[in-house]
């Protein structure tokens, strides 16, 4: 978008941009930064913006002190399955809602809208109670349910009802016309132009699965089955006080991975939300 | 290619009735026009036809087939829609042998028939594209490619050139109309543009809040409108209407008393109608102030003042008269119009 922004002016609003950008980079820069430091030099007064030293086993450490490789594999395959499990209900629900005319579907849409606004808190002791009967617990199932069936994918199935809302009628009576059946207008003619959707479907619910905090602890009880934000805590020393450097090499490990997803999404991200109104 | 047939086809949205029961023939190859104003029920027609819409009650048939319970892939249809409707995601090519996929044509058969169709619509350059990378009436072309490919029974338009400009929807006529002349297959082809409807029709069909008003051949229309509706709608500028009473001395209306065509008419109270091409200019003609002098080129318009009417004229003379003056002009009798004033139906 061109703007007419006079020099001076232009200079001021980078200036100020610059500004705000400092508490959002400042802490992952920190963190940076402090998983390659001894200690020590953590809580140095003055603090130092470039390490002066570099100490590179605290990423070593990380794997001796834990299983994080395999906690590493539990965040990611849940993750994975969480997205994928939530683009395939998300996906048909919200295509149900948009565009099958049924009895009483805005009422049922709105039933299940009502599901946001039930915190996870309140539900978590009833849902531990029916995963104990189930004999789920220390497993990753309750981990792929609740997201995939719960809050989560209630949102998802908002966003791509909004979007397939906005398709045009005509693509799919064409589509009639073509010779294809219901199911078959979704798969090949709704789905495939829902990506941008889609996309902000997947990143929203991986990183909501990937940064789960509650659930993990509630349900999970070994190191072998924890998941990472689980598992950062876990970096003590024998009195239980934090081993920063390591920990923080370990919460660098966790959020590269999104980081570079987000960066390389996020074009796709906000064309997706744009999609369902929701962009400010 | 196969007639299709209409037999007191009825529409009701809940208790909203919109289609009143229309009974239209379509001859096997013809080339026929819904037409009328926005909300007259043209494109509903249309969409029950393709079995976009559900018939509330009434027959329809294509070919000898009663089709009203038959999905639009069972009606052996294609249609073109107002925004083309091409899939985004594909390309020309993919658009085109959609269709024909689907349906379990071979790779060699799908091949030959969008060669065969891009062919006819000079699409093959564009065979590659995505249609974002196409102009409307590229987009147009393709979508009339998607329909011809699969060479249906019956043909469908739904206001297909409405989404271009003024000249190129003059080319897209053409091109629609020697397709049709081409393939021969019959067509229900919907538009609100009745300059669409005459030269392109065999056939027409002008409806009115859910009814069919008149149907017949596009100059039949024109010279023999049935009511005030098909005589109003039917021409450009559209035909002048001047109420009065019929009397034995001639057509009295306010401040003016005009001349009627021969025969027996009984006195009556009527409106009198005449297209705007149909004044003459003539010295023994009814005094006209002159209003607007609008020259066109290859003819003139001009609003005037008969009596206390106003109405438009269109000579092929260039009138140099300026605003004020006063002319004569003269309807011509043989293409005069008379309408019963209450039920608007053709008195002469």
């Amino acid at each position: 978008m061109k703007t007419d922004l006079s020099p001076r002016l232009r200079v001021a609003l980078y200036g100020l941009l610059c500004v705000l950008l400092i508490p959002f980079v400042f802490p992952t820069w920190w963190m940076l930064t402090s998983s390659v430091k001894p200690i020590s030099d953590i809580f140095a007064f003055p603090p130092d913006l470039w390490p002066r030293r570099f100490d590179f086993s605290t990423y070593a450490k990380v794997f001796e002190l834990q299983p994080f490789a395999r906690q590493y594999w539990n965040s990611a395959y849940i993750a994975a399955i969480v997205t994928l499990g939530t683009m395939v209900v998300s996906s048909m629900a919200g295509y149900a809602f948009a565009r099958i005319k049924f009895p009483f579907s805005n009422t049922m849409f709105m039933i299940v809208l009502l599901g946001l606004l039930i915190p996870s808190e309140v539900t978590i002791v009833p849902l531990f109670q029916m995963f104990l009967g189930w004999g789920m617990i220390n497993t990753h199932w309750p981990l792929i349910l609740v997201p995939v069936f719960g809050a989560p994918s209630v949102f998802a199935t908002f966003v791509m009802r909004q979007f397939f809302i906005a398709l045009p009628g005509e693509l799919e009576e064409a589509a009639r016309v073509d010779g294809l059946g219901r199911f078959k207008i979704f798969w090949l003619i709704a789905l495939p132009l829902a990506k941008p959707a889609l996309g902000a479907v997947a990143i929203f619910t991986f990183l909501h699965s990937w940064n789960l905090y509650l659930e993990p602890i509630v349900f999970l009880s070994s190191t072998q089955m924890f998941t990472l934000p689980q598992a950062l805590t876990q970096f003590t020393d024998a009195y239980g006080g934090a081993m920063w450097n390591i920990q923080l090499a370990a919460a660098t490990m966790t959020a590269i991975p999104v980081l570079v997803v987000f960066i390389i999404a996020q074009k796709q991200f906000v064309e997706g939300l744009a999609h369902t109104g929701l962009k400010g | 290619m196969a007639p299709v047939s209409l037999r007191s086809i009825k529409k009701n949205y809940g208790n909203v009735a919109t289609i009143h029961g229309v009974d239209i023939d379509i001859a096997d190859g013809e080339f026929v026009v819904l037409v009328g104003p926005s909300g007259c029920g043209k494109s509903t027609l249309l969409r029950m036809i393709a079995g976009l819409e559900t018939i509330t009650e009434g027959e329809l048939s294509i070919g000898d087939r009663v089709v009203n319970e038959l999905e639009p892939k069972d009606r052996d249809i294609a249609m073109v829609f107002q925004n083309y409707a091409l899939y985004p995601h594909m390309t020309v090519a993919t658009n085109m042998a959609f269709s024909l996929e689907h349906r379990g044509a071979s790779k060699a058969e799908i091949a030959e028939r969008v060669n065969w169709a891009a062919d006819i619509l000079g699409l093959k350059p564009l065979l590659d594209r995505y249609p974002r990378q196409l102009s409307g009436g590229q987009l147009q072309r393709v979508a009339m490619g998607r329909a011809i490919v699969r060479n249906p029974q019956v043909f469908l338009f739904d206001e297909p050139l409405s989404n271009l400009d003024a000249k190129l929807r003059v080319v897209m006529r053409g091109e629609i109309k020697g397709l049709h002349q081409r393939l021969g297959v019959t067509t229900v082809y919907v538009t609100h543009d009745q300059i669409e409807a005459m030269t392109m029709a065999d056939k027409i069909v002008v409806m009115n809040a859910g009814r069919v008003e008149q149907i017949g051949a596009p100059l039949d229309l024109y010279d023999r409108p049935a009511n005030l509706f098909v005589a109003g709608f039917i021409g450009s500028p559209a035909m002048n209407f001047i109420g009065g009473r019929i009397t034995p001395e001639g057509f009295a209306a306010a401040g003016i008393t005009l001349p009627l065509p021969a025969g027996n008419l009984p006195a009556s109270n009527a409106v009198y109608g005449i297209r705007p091409e149909h004044f003459a200019l003539t010295d023994a003609g009814i005094p006209a102030t002159v209003l607007l002098v609008e020259p066109m080129g290859s003819e003139t318009q001009v609003s005037m003042q008969i009596g206390e009417h106003q109405v438009i004229g269109i000579f092929r003379e260039r009138l140099r008269a300026r605003p004020g003056e006063t002319i004569h002009v003269l309807p011509d009798l043989d293409l005069v119009h008379l309408f019963d004033a209450d039920t608007g139906q053709r008195l002469n």
